[in-house]
């Protein structure tokens, strides 16, 4: 186990420096055949860091619906109008830019944990959350919870909780890198003292050493596949076969550092070759975020049947998705829905 | 008022339950009573969750422009979905505070708005109290990168060309062609035609023209009543060249009708054209008697 736990300490993503170049080893290939007709949604993706030829590639593979995650953006923010204006990108712009490639693009709107730390702000942060967790397509608080564990990040923690049950909706819990089991523990133990309902909890970032335990209590547990190496793909295989499919999550965590965000879909390839079912698959990278995030209201299968109308033609302008003389790509056997 | 105000209520409730609909009235009532910040972005934001009965994909449109009161532009309800009725008829029930209450009141939706909550504050645009108040705003909408938020603005909305400036106005139809709208829905566009916007389309043109893409017709429209030497050279080009009836067809009523006198001369050396002069059927055809 030794070696296991060595490598789960670079697999999480949220911190750049922690991730282990020489232990990414070489990029996988998405095998687009094994996947074709799959619908894969990615409940933790941070889009705003990603390009238009991310959004084109997850479309092509088959991703239909992301979550993307408050969080962190690299460096520490100064001040609270940079928080308004990133949870405001988060429902507006990135949400349009996500549709002209016809994937579905929901958020959870929290403070992250790091930033818990610089409680003047924090507390500023706090005012804002209102005016943002009650809007379309808000399916959760998130992500939220520990990195450090410091009192000033459980005290945040503890109040959002709050805030998530005052609001009904899921919460998205970030857990720690350092420290992670015990840091994994406590963040559902605080939950359950804050009399939240684990079946409405996603617990992120989780590893062998603690799956079992948040299944054990009820919580959902999700997995960030590692990006280059297959090694990645091939423990969450294991994982799949060792607890089956109940209330498990596949997502990348893309972002701004290196990361992958098609792991939902080469993890997907993996399983077929490894001989799991296509229920099971689609279980695991689509239906169980379905049903995770549906419990906000925002959020239902029927909704990512219909088919978005991709008409980049229609917003062609200088400063949009489309450049000067770019063609747009357009949707000629989409139905329109009105 | 009184009728508008019942006209709108009435659509309103064909797609509520009574309950949904009671619980409307109640906010409404409380914010009309108390107008506070908080209570507003509540109720503002709060819309999808009151009405979840209605059909999510329900989309409503209003023949012609519907007057909503003295001192208040008229709203045009063009393929709106019902939460944006909901909440367009729910800003019409602020009282007229004090300026800069009312505008903060307002303003603060706009800062915390998402997309669709956007499309609707810029779709009332013609019915907020201090109108001259909204030109700013008004201009961010245009400049906004959302389709739909911008089409709130650029399109069906009475407020722009009652309210902006030439070069604001300018910006907003040139950001229409841009973005491939439909130019018959800029509301007073025929009033608002200018000569800084007819030179600033035959750059346009030219550019296209340049990078073999298509133009489109209504762009000669615009110009016809400043057709000029430089329009004029492009345009004869393209009537020669172009395949598309359309083209063809707005290009020769500017001619014909430009009082440019190599335009008119064109039409009446090349009696094969006649056809062309005939408006009907074509987009520009009923907006050319426009008088708003």
């Amino acid at each position: 186990m030794g070696r296991l736990a060595e490598s789960n300490r670079v697999r999480h993503m949220c911190n750049y420096s922690e991730r282990d170049r020489a232990s990414m080893g070489e990029r996988v290939a998405l095998e687009l055949d094994l996947v074709k007709g799959f619908r894969f949604f990615d409940p933790h993706i941070h889009m705003v860091s990603r390009t238009t030829d991310d959004y084109q590639a997850m479309a092509d593979a088959g991703v239909v619906a992301v979550i993307e995650p408050a969080f962190w953006v690299g460096q520490p923010r100064t001040g609270i109008d940079t928080f308004r204006d990133y949870y405001s990108s988060l429902i507006g712009w990135e949400r349009f830019r996500a549709s002209q490639f016809g994937i579905r693009h929901f958020c959870t709107i929290g403070l992250n944990s790091r930033e818990a730390n610089n409680e003047a702000l924090a507390e500023a942060v706090m005012e804002l959350l209102p005016f943002f967790i009650y809007k379309e397509g808000v399916v959760g608080i998130g992500e939220i919870g520990f990195d450090d564990q410091t009192a000033a990040e459980e005290k945040y923690y503890r109040l959002q909780l709050e805030l998530a049950k005052e609001a009904a909706l899921p919460v998205q819990v970030h857990t720690p890198h350092r420290d992670k089991t015990k840091g994994t523990s406590r963040s559902m133990d605080i939950a359950l003292e804050h009399g939240l309902d684990p079946g409405k909890v996603i617990i992120d970032h989780n590893t062998e050493e603690t799956v079992k335990e948040v299944l054990d209590k009820g919580f959902w547990a999700a997995f960030t596949i590692y990006p280059f190496t297959k090694m990645g793909n091939e423990r969450m295989v294991e994982i799949v076969k060792q607890y089956g499919p109940e209330r498990i999550l596949v997502n990348s965590a893309a972002d701004w550092g290196i990361s992958d965000p098609l792991a939902v879909p080469k993890t997907a390839a993996l399983m077929v070759k490894s001989g799991i079912s296509k229920e099971v698959i689609e279980q695991v990278c689509f239906k169980n975020a379905v049903a995770a995030f549906g419990q906000s209201g925002q959020l239902d299968e029927s909704m990512l049947a219909e088919h978005i109308v991709i008409d980049q033609g229609q917003k062609f302008e200088g400063n949009s998705i489309l450049r000067g003389g770019q063609q747009p790509r357009r949707d000629a056997g989409s139905i329109i829905i009105s | 008022m009184k009728d508008v105000e019942a006209d709108l209520q009435d659509q309103i409730t064909r797609y509520l339950s009574n309950q949904e609909w009671n619980d409307l009235t109640d906010q409404v009532n409380r914010l009309a009573n108390d107008p506070q910040p908080n209570t507003l972005a509540r109720v503002f934001t709060g819309v999808p969750r009151t009405i979840r009965s209605a059909d999510a994909g329900l989309r409503i449109t209003f023949d012609g422009a519907v007057s909503v009161g003295s001192g208040r532009l008229p709203l045009l309800i063009k393929d709106w979905p019902l939460a944006r009725l909901i909440r367009v008829w729910v800003l019409m029930n602020i009282p007229k505070l004090e300026l800069s209450a009312y505008i903060s009141l307002i303003e603060r939706l706009f800062q915390y708005g998402e997309m669709e909550e956007l499309a609707a504050l810029y779709a009332a645009l013609p019915i907020y109290h201090y109108p001259t108040e909204w030109r700013f705003r008004c201009t961010e909408g245009v400049r906004s990168n959302m389709a739909p938020v911008r089409r709130a603005v650029i399109l069906n909305n009475s407020y722009p060309s009652h309210f902006l400036d030439e070069g604001a106005w300018n910006q907003l139809v040139l950001k229409a062609f841009f973005t491939d709208e439909d130019i018959v829905q800029i509301i007073g566009l025929k009033t608002r035609n200018n000569g800084k916007l007819a030179g600033a389309l035959v750059d346009y043109a030219y550019e296209l023209y340049a990078a073999k893409r298509n133009i489109n017709p209504f762009l000669w429209i615009l110009v016809a009543p400043f057709l000029d030497e430089r329009a004029y050279r492009l345009m004869e080009q393209i009537i020669q060249e172009s395949q598309q009836t359309l083209t063809r067809k707005a290009i020769a009523y500017a001619f014909e009708t430009g009082n440019f006198v190599p335009a008119t001369d064109f039409i009446t050396r090349n009696s094969e054209l006649t056809d062309l002069k005939n408006t009907a059927g074509t987009p520009w055809d009923g907006w050319l008697n426009q008088t708003e």
